[in-house]
């Protein structure tokens, strides 16, 4: 229960840590876009950079939202899998040692136990009955550099992931979608997208905690690559109203079902800013 | 007319709600999505009531310890102490509704709640019980069990392996067995005892020298060497029931060739062999009977210790061909042999996973072995078992979840099961004498 506690304190004060970054750098954003507006040359800025630029600044309902987002991602190095060590390719195999011989032979006695009937109490041979190759060769320890035990082998994680979680975060389910309309068609925009305020954004962490905590994923479902996307419906006070409803499947019915189940043990979450029904995407491990 | 009016009604109201639900669909994909990861609980929370008495002879608290500890071996879930239940500690009866009250369960924390009944029925005793998926206040699963008093525990175990099926769709291993060769009694014997380390019994009484039990897949019998009659090791067949005859195999084979090992494939219709012709011992297929033996190397360098994949289609084993012993890969025809591990001197006692992920391999490091992972294509390799002292012999449960090893970690050797992410180490044997060689069983039937 401490700990639960504990890791409650700690996520808070994660969670107000992430904050002063958050308006940190959306001040930063702010002070660069009245700069960027100010001072950059327009109409040949605007030529050379058509894409990222344009595209960012608009599609960032709260820049600064996203701008926190990057410190938490992975470094690039990260993108190679931590645990596993590439065997080295050695065209050839290592020192020819002397082959040890043979000695299975040698090992087994020649004659062993030839009288069943009596119990020998002499001391018997210790033999190791499969021809094993001398255990006694003096050669390097292979001293392997890595002394944690779980094997673990995750799925490399890419750009591509790593983009698509952030998008998911903002509600983007699909990379395609990821083009927002401009900001010359706000109607078009706020038909229905949530904007990712701070008291949403506030929300999503809280309850990403909350239904983190309640869900139970033994070692087996873990290192893959899982994702399942849940449909919730809330009330304003948080209550899951009806069986959350899964929109994509992993390929794992139990993972699935453990998703499920985390939601209704988690109930009720932390108040949404609104009641309706919310998105939900669960993956064993995190990329960052 | 008034009729159709109202039908109209109805049709329009229909069209309106569903319209609403389209709409409120939209505004779910509109929202931003709660992105959950690294899932705090390793295992799903369990709570075993005591199950309504009624077999005789059966003590419905130590079937629930039973139950209960074959779920904490199993590494997926953990129990809760009783004294945190809201609900009724045992079970009253399993109606033909079973109901509970789930906000009860749900709030201390349960994933699961198992209840259950026993009565008297012919033969024995009958167990029935239920499995409740408890934040979901439903029941994936009701079985019942018949044996006689003395099964109690078998039943316990069977139980909790179903209830392990329920949660992730394999069962536990807890109602499965090892055989092993252990010389508490003077010589090098075969012994079998249940997974959990229970139960250890003698299988055989020779006074030779006994080694490399392996079950074949039906877990009716363990093959194993001996040097028992001959002055050559051959192998031999341990039976279960007295419906076949234990005794030798490839008595087709020169009797002068020395069978080290047998190891019989995933479909128990062949058997991979260590066989020494001519000198150094090679890996042969025969037919389960010991008929029709394949030599699959030729290399006058030293090959032993073959294991199957799960299809059945590739054999791993040791070779010392290139200078020190290695783990290689071959088909199950001998051919395309590929080297799988290079790092150092001595790699050693391959046991291909019943999913065909890894192969479990010893590894020496400084003067004692290590237990490693690499998969069957050797891009990925990990440790898994480290300790000063020797880690040896590894070999898979049949849900590929857990592995068995000899460590000498207390001085002498001991048998000890492991999950396969490193976590929930037990020792199983504590016998005196040394224990080691283990191989793991099959499912029971």
């Amino acid at each position: 229960m401490r700990d639960r506690a504990r890791e409650w304190i700690d996520a808070d004060r994660e969670d107000r840590r992430e904050f002063r970054r958050w308006i940190a750098l959306s001040v930063a954003g702010h002070a660069l876009l009245l700069a960027l507006l100010v001072w950059a040359p327009r109409p040949s800025s605007q030529a050379a950079l058509p894409g990222a630029v344009m595209v960012d600044l608009v599609a960032m309902a709260v820049p600064a939202s996203d701008a926190a987002r990057p410190s938490r991602t992975p470094p690039p190095a990260r993108t190679a899998p931590a645990a596993p060590i590439p065997p080295e390719p050695k065209p050839a195999p290592q020192q020819p040692a002397p082959p040890p011989p043979p000695t299975h032979e040698a090992v087994l006695p020649k004659e062993p136990q030839r009288e069943p009937d009596k119990p020998k109490p002499s001391p018997k041979p210790e033999p190791k009955p499969e021809p094993e190759v001398a255990k006694a060769k003096p050669e390097p320890a292979p001293s392997p550099p890595k002394p944690e035990p779980p094997p673990k082998a995750p799925p490399a994680p890419d750009y591509d992931d790593v983009l698509s979680s952030l998008r998911a975060e903002r509600g983007e389910t699909r990379p395609e979608r990821a083009p927002a309309p401009t900001a010359a068609s706000p109607g078009a925009a706020s038909a229905g997208a949530v904007a990712v305020t701070p008291e949403v954004a506030g929300w999503l962490r809280a309850a990403r905690i909350a239904v983190r905590q309640a869900w139970a994923l033994p070692a087996g479902f873990r290192n893959q690559p899982l994702e399942t996307h849940v449909t919730v419906e809330l009330d304003a006070q948080g209550n899951v109203l009806s069986e959350p409803r899964v929109t994509q499947r992993s390929g794992n019915p139990w993972y699935d079902e453990s998703v499920v189940r985390a939601i209704q043990k988690a109930s009720p979450l932390p108040r949404p800013p609104e009641a309706g029904s919310w998105p939900f995407v669960f993956r064993p491990e995190d990329l960052g | 007319m008034r009729g159709s009016a109202d039908r109209v009604h109805l049709l329009l109201r229909a069209l309106a709600l569903s319209l609403l639900a389209v709409a409120a669909a939209a505004r779910a994909e509109d929202r931003p999505a709660v992105v959950v990861t690294n899932p705090n609980e390793h295992t799903f929370k369990a709570a075993v009531q005591e199950f309504a008495p009624g077999a005789p002879g059966l003590d419905v608290a130590h079937f629930r310890q039973d139950l209960v500890d074959a779920l904490d071996f199993s590494g997926i879930f953990t129990s809760i102490d009783p004294g945190a239940f809201l609900g009724p500690k045992r079970t009253a009866s399993l109606g033909s509704e079973p109901a509970i009250t789930c906000p009860d369960w749900a709030q201390i924390g349960a994933d699961a709640l198992v209840q259950g009944e026993t009565s008297a029925a012919a033969g024995g005793i009958a167990v029935d019980f239920l499995v409740w998926d408890v934040p979901r206040c439903r029941t994936p699963l009701r079985k019942r069990y018949t044996g006689s008093a003395s099964d109690s525990r078998r039943i316990a175990k069977r139980v909790a392996d179903d209830v392990v099926a329920a949660f992730t769709g394999k069962p536990g291993v807890a109602s499965t067995e090892l055989t092993f060769i252990s010389s508490r009694s003077g010589s090098q014997e075969v012994w079998v005892m249940d997974a959990d380390g229970g139960n250890q019994r003698q299988a055989t009484r020779n006074r030779a020298i006994n080694a490399f039990p392996s079950w074949t897949p039906d877990g009716s019998s363990i093959l194993y060497m001996s040097y028992q009659y001959l002055r050559s090791p051959h192998l031999f067949r341990l039976v279960r029931s007295g419906s076949e005859r234990p005794g030798r195999l490839f008595e087709s084979l020169d009797s002068k060739a020395a069978v080290y090992r047998g190891v019989p494939d995933p479909s128990g219709q062949r058997i991979a062999a260590v066989v020494s012709v001519d000198g150094a011992p090679e890996i042969f297929v025969v037919d389960a009977d010991g008929r029709n033996p394949r030599r699959l190397t030729h290399d006058p360098a030293i090959d032993v210790s073959p294991t199957w994949s799960p299809d059945g289609k590739r054999i791993a084993f040791v070779s010392d061909r290139a200078g020190s012993p290695n783990i290689y890969v071959m088909n199950d025809d001998g051919s395309n042999v590929k080297r799988l591990t290079f790092d150092g001197g001595y790699n050693a006692a391959p046991a291909w996973s019943p999913d065909g992920r890894w192969i479990a391999y010893e590894v020496r490091v400084g003067g004692q072995f290590d237990i490693w992972l690499i998969d069957p294509e050797g891009q990925t390799n990990a440790p898994l078992v480290t300790h000063p002292k020797s880690d040896e012999n590894p070999t898979w449960a049949p849900d590929g979840r857990k592995l068995a090893f000899a460590s000498t970690r207390r001085g002498r050797s001991d048998i000890y099961s492991i999950d396969v992410d490193g976590e929930n180490l037990r020792r199983l044997t504590d016998g005196a004498g040394d224990n080691k060689m283990p191989s793991w069983g099959p499912y029971p039937r």
